[in-house]
């Protein structure tokens, strides 16, 4: 059986993981080897990196809103009563 | 006026739900308006937003804003609201999506759907209305637990830890969900929208 290095499927597990825990130096520099030799891994990479920019930022959700419509009035009076112990 | 007791008036206007009301309904409303171009529902989601804050302030603890924290909780109401509609609209939608990654690579373990190229202008992406609900469609076609493992991470910036906590699932689990998560969000966009563009660019 060939290394993990060779392996897209796990290489593309291990880019994900990377981005929610530390993984070991010589895990990324394998992961980085194979990066260079393979675009379609190199490729989930970045789309997973625009993945998490997307949701970080704020611009994104708030370019879209319009902010001259308001919470109507008896609406909020709903949610008032609806809060009240 | 109502007399307040000291201590309640001095422990937070944070955790005083009137204030969030105050603070943060229009903008709820105009975060949900946007999403979901319904006026009546919108309404229903900020509501329900603002109910299940009330219940969860105690957890709360000003682990962020709470605008960003009553935020988070809005956007999960409206990836549920839009998977609860389009299971109404299809029979028979057993979880279009299949819950593992395996069908994206042959045996030896390369690529079978190989990741497309994206031209991606993220200044203009931003200002695109379609861009933001082709990403909200995709997630809320997501399995519930991968979307919700997905946002806590992504969108909340939740731990591993905190994670499995929220989802009562293992480490490795966790990363696996959201991995899984970002596998399909990834297709889920590349059809619907990469794929699409170019097209029309053309």
């Amino acid at each position: 059986m060939s290394h993990w290095m060779f392996n897209c499927k796990e290489v593309s597990r291990r880019i994900s993981e990377s981005m929610d825990h530390d993984i070991s130096l010589y895990q990324r520099m394998l992961i980085r080897m194979h990066l260079l030799m393979c675009r379609y891994c190199a490729r989930f990479r970045r789309q997973v990196l625009f993945l998490r920019e997307l949701c970080r930022s704020r611009r994104l959700d708030e370019s879209v809103l319009d902010t001259s419509v308001n919470l109507p009035p008896d609406a909020r009076e709903r949610i008032r009563q609806a809060l009240k112990p | 006026m109502k007399q307040v007791p000291e201590e309640i008036s001095v422990a937070d206007p944070d955790l005083d739900p009137e204030t969030w009301l105050d603070q943060y309904g229009d903008y709820l409303y105009q975060f949900a308006l946007a999403r979901i171009r319904n006026k009546a529902v919108a309404e229903d989601l900020v509501q329900e937003t603002f109910l299940a804050a009330l219940h969860g302030r105690k957890s709360f603890k000003g682990r962020s804003a709470v605008k960003t924290w009553l935020s988070a909780i809005l956007k999960h109401k409206i990836v549920d609201y839009l998977r609860n509609k389009r299971r109404e609209q299809v029979i028979n939608d057993t979880d279009t999506v299949t819950e593992t990654v395996d069908g994206f690579f042959h045996r030896n373990g390369s690529w079978k759907i190989r990741p497309g190229k994206w031209t991606l202008d993220p200044s203009k992406i931003y200002e695109q209305r379609e861009f933001m609900d082709t990403f909200y469609k995709c997630l809320s076609d997501l399995p519930d637990r991968l979307s919700k493992a997905f946002m806590l991470r992504e969108m909340e910036g939740y731990s591993t830890k905190e994670i499995c906590n929220a989802l009562q699932v293992s480490s490795t689990n966790s990363w696996v969900m959201v991995y899984r998560a970002r596998m399909f969000l990834r297709r889920c966009l590349e059809l619907f929208w990469f794929k699409k563009t170019k097209d029309e660019n053309r």
